[in-house]
């Protein structure tokens, strides 16, 4: 009796061990195997191997992707989109954070319910009126049209991820500040700024690698090519080349290859900004 | 301080820009979507006002219901099958060093920073019949009896999409999870050790207890998320095969966009946001009772 416990326990050790390992390779597999049909001749990948890197990797798919997919066209749009709503989204939801948990006003409510309504109301609700009431002031296929719903659909989210973080911080130094005359725009920009850093942080990788990675508003959107945004490359070469598969994977490589260094660099904000929001509700 | 936490023209200079923000590109939609699903209107030309026919063909509408079905069952298998894997994955981590602890976790987030249109297209090529990696393997093995074209075969096409759901949202689980249990006090489980109990039992007793309200938090969130599944769908099978794996988001899309029901579309998108808004309300109130 006394030595089963510990076997038993070494065998569930074990096992959870495994489980560990065994979902750490469902969750990586799929991607690996992109990778290495990316490198794959088209014709090749219909044979029987599972997963053997070619002898003579053809990264010659890759050179195809760059021109038949306008990866750089379309990943300067994404730049541009990104990096704008980005900004906007990170500055406002500043803003509001700090209000909503600074400072004392009435009918609080009625923003805290439009902050709530952009956390829950599905994205999509929003396509088919949209496509109509942007069409009125010719927002539709611009960059400014697809720049103002993704801040409205990562405002919320910001608000209360920079709101949690303020929440922490003693007003001691606004105080302070303030007692020495400074103006209000200065405290913050002096102040609270440097001091919201880590939420600015996360809230600014979390919003980039969202509008990143966004397509249907994108899809619905914009009609031009000039305007598209890089996930389109993947779109294009399924229907102009769809014959092509080792270049489609290779596009899905380079597609996901940003979001990934971004994520791997920044893993800990994003860790931190992802639980803040479930966390502290 | 108060004077200034009160000044009217820094409360309206913080607020106001990022108000007209939401009010623009998600209030005011939601009023014209709201407007339009009472017409007939195909997005495009003239349209009449048509009351609440449409509210009343969504009542009948076979493909209304499939779509609010496979959301339940979206859900369902979230939060029985998604969660307790997570939870125990997130438990044992928890348990390892930093430093393995943080590799791992970093692997099984990986899905999770993925575009969608990367992870449609590339699980749309896994389950690909002549190429696919998955009936590859299953003609390897022998199992050529297996080997479908699983997402357009009728019989496995709504498990392979909740897969590939599943399968990129499991980071984000794992992730709740683990920082909710990061934060139990470790003394809180030595005394309940010191008292003799079994791991099962300071789980049960002591550690789930404790983090309860965030399960509660995240269940909600699984609800939302669920709600809200659209491009993955949109992307690989587009509904079908004959609109088994039909989606809300999905169906209204096509309605509006695709077949020139705009008015449908717009009567299907404002039942989409009331039982988001109800059922979201419903799961947060209904967790907190719990969670108490």
């Amino acid at each position: 009796m006394t030595e089963r416990i510990p076997i038993a326990r070494r065998i569930g050790t074990v096992a959870l061990h495994a489980g560990l390992a065994v979902f750490a390779v469902m969750q990586l597999f799929p991607l690996v195997w992109m990778f290495v049909y990316s490198l794959h001749r088209s014709g090749d990948l219909f044979g029987g191997d599972l997963l053997s890197i070619p002898d003579d990797p053809q990264w010659d798919n890759y050179a195809r992707v760059w021109v038949h997919g306008e990866i750089v066209r379309y990943g300067l749009n994404s730049l541009i989109v990104v990096t704008a709503s980005t900004v906007a989204s990170t500055v406002l939801s500043f803003c509001m954070g700090y209000a909503i948990t600074r400072m004392r006003w009435r009918r609080k409510r009625i923003v805290l319910g439009a902050i709530v309504l952009g956390m829950v109301v599905p994205v999509h609700a929003t396509l088919l009126p949209n496509f109509l009431w942007f069409g009125q002031f010719g927002l539709i296929d611009t960059r400014l049209g697809l720049i103002l719903p993704y801040v409205a659909f990562t405002l919320s989210f910001n608000t209360l991820v920079y709101a949690a973080h303020f929440r922490s911080l003693p007003v001691a130094l606004e105080e302070a500040a303030l007692l020495d005359g400074a103006s209000w725009p200065r405290i913050l920009w002096t102040v609270i700024a440097p001091l919201a850093r880590p939420a600015t942080v996360t809230v600014a990788v979390m919003t980039f690698l969202t509008c990143w990675n966004e397509f249907i508003m994108a899809n619905t959107y914009l009609a031009s090519d000039e305007l598209r945004t890089l996930p389109f490359s993947i779109i294009r070469l399924q229907g102009e080349y769809s014959g092509d598969y080792a270049a489609q994977f290779a596009c899905m490589v380079i597609v996901a290859v940003p979001a990934v260094i971004l994520y791997l660099w920044f893993s800990k904000h994003i860790m931190a900004g992802a639980t803040a929001g479930a966390v502290k509700e | 301080m108060a004077a200034v936490a009160r000044s009217r023209a820094a409360i309206a200079g913080l607020i106001v820009p990022g108000l007209c923000v939401l009010t623009f590109s998600l209030v005011v939609p939601l009023g014209f979507s709201a407007y339009f699903s009472i017409t007939d209107s195909a997005g495009f030309g003239e349209y009449h006002i048509v009351g609440a026919d449409n509210y009343r063909e969504i009542l009948g509408d076979e493909v209304f219901c499939r779509s609010l079905r496979n959301v339940v069952l979206l859900i369902a298998v979230t939060i029985f099958l998604q969660n307790p894997i997570a939870f125990v994955l997130a438990a044992v981590l928890s348990r390892l060093s930093a430093r393995v602890s943080r590799i791992l976790r970093t692997v099984y987030f990986v899905p999770a920073v993925l575009s969608l249109v990367v992870v449609a297209k590339l699980w749309v090529d896994v389950f690909n019949p002549t190429f696919g990696v998955l009936d590859k393997l299953l003609r390897a093995v022998g199992l050529d009896a297996l080997a479908v074209s699983w997402l357009s075969n009728p019989r496995t096409a709504v498990a392979a999409v909740l897969w590939i759901i599943v399968w990129q949202g499991f980071g984000w689980a794992l992730l709740f999870y683990y920082a909710a249990l990061m934060t139990v006090p470790r003394e809180l489980e030595d005394a309940a050790r010191v008292d003799g109990a079994s791991w099962p039992q300071i789980y049960r007793h002591v550690i789930i207890p404790y983090i309860a309200p965030v399960i509660a938090a995240v269940i909600v969130n699984d609800v939302i998320s669920s709600m809200k599944q659209m491009e993955l769908i949109y992307l690989t099978t587009a509904g079908g095969p004959g609109q088994l794996t039909q989606f809300l988001g999905v169906y209204l899309y096509q309605k509006a966009f695709v077949t020139g029901e705009y008015g449908y579309g717009n009567a299907l998108s404002v039942v989409f946001v009331v039982v988001s808004l109800v059922l979201s309300l419903v799961v947060l109130r209904g967790m907190r009772a719990l969670a108490r």
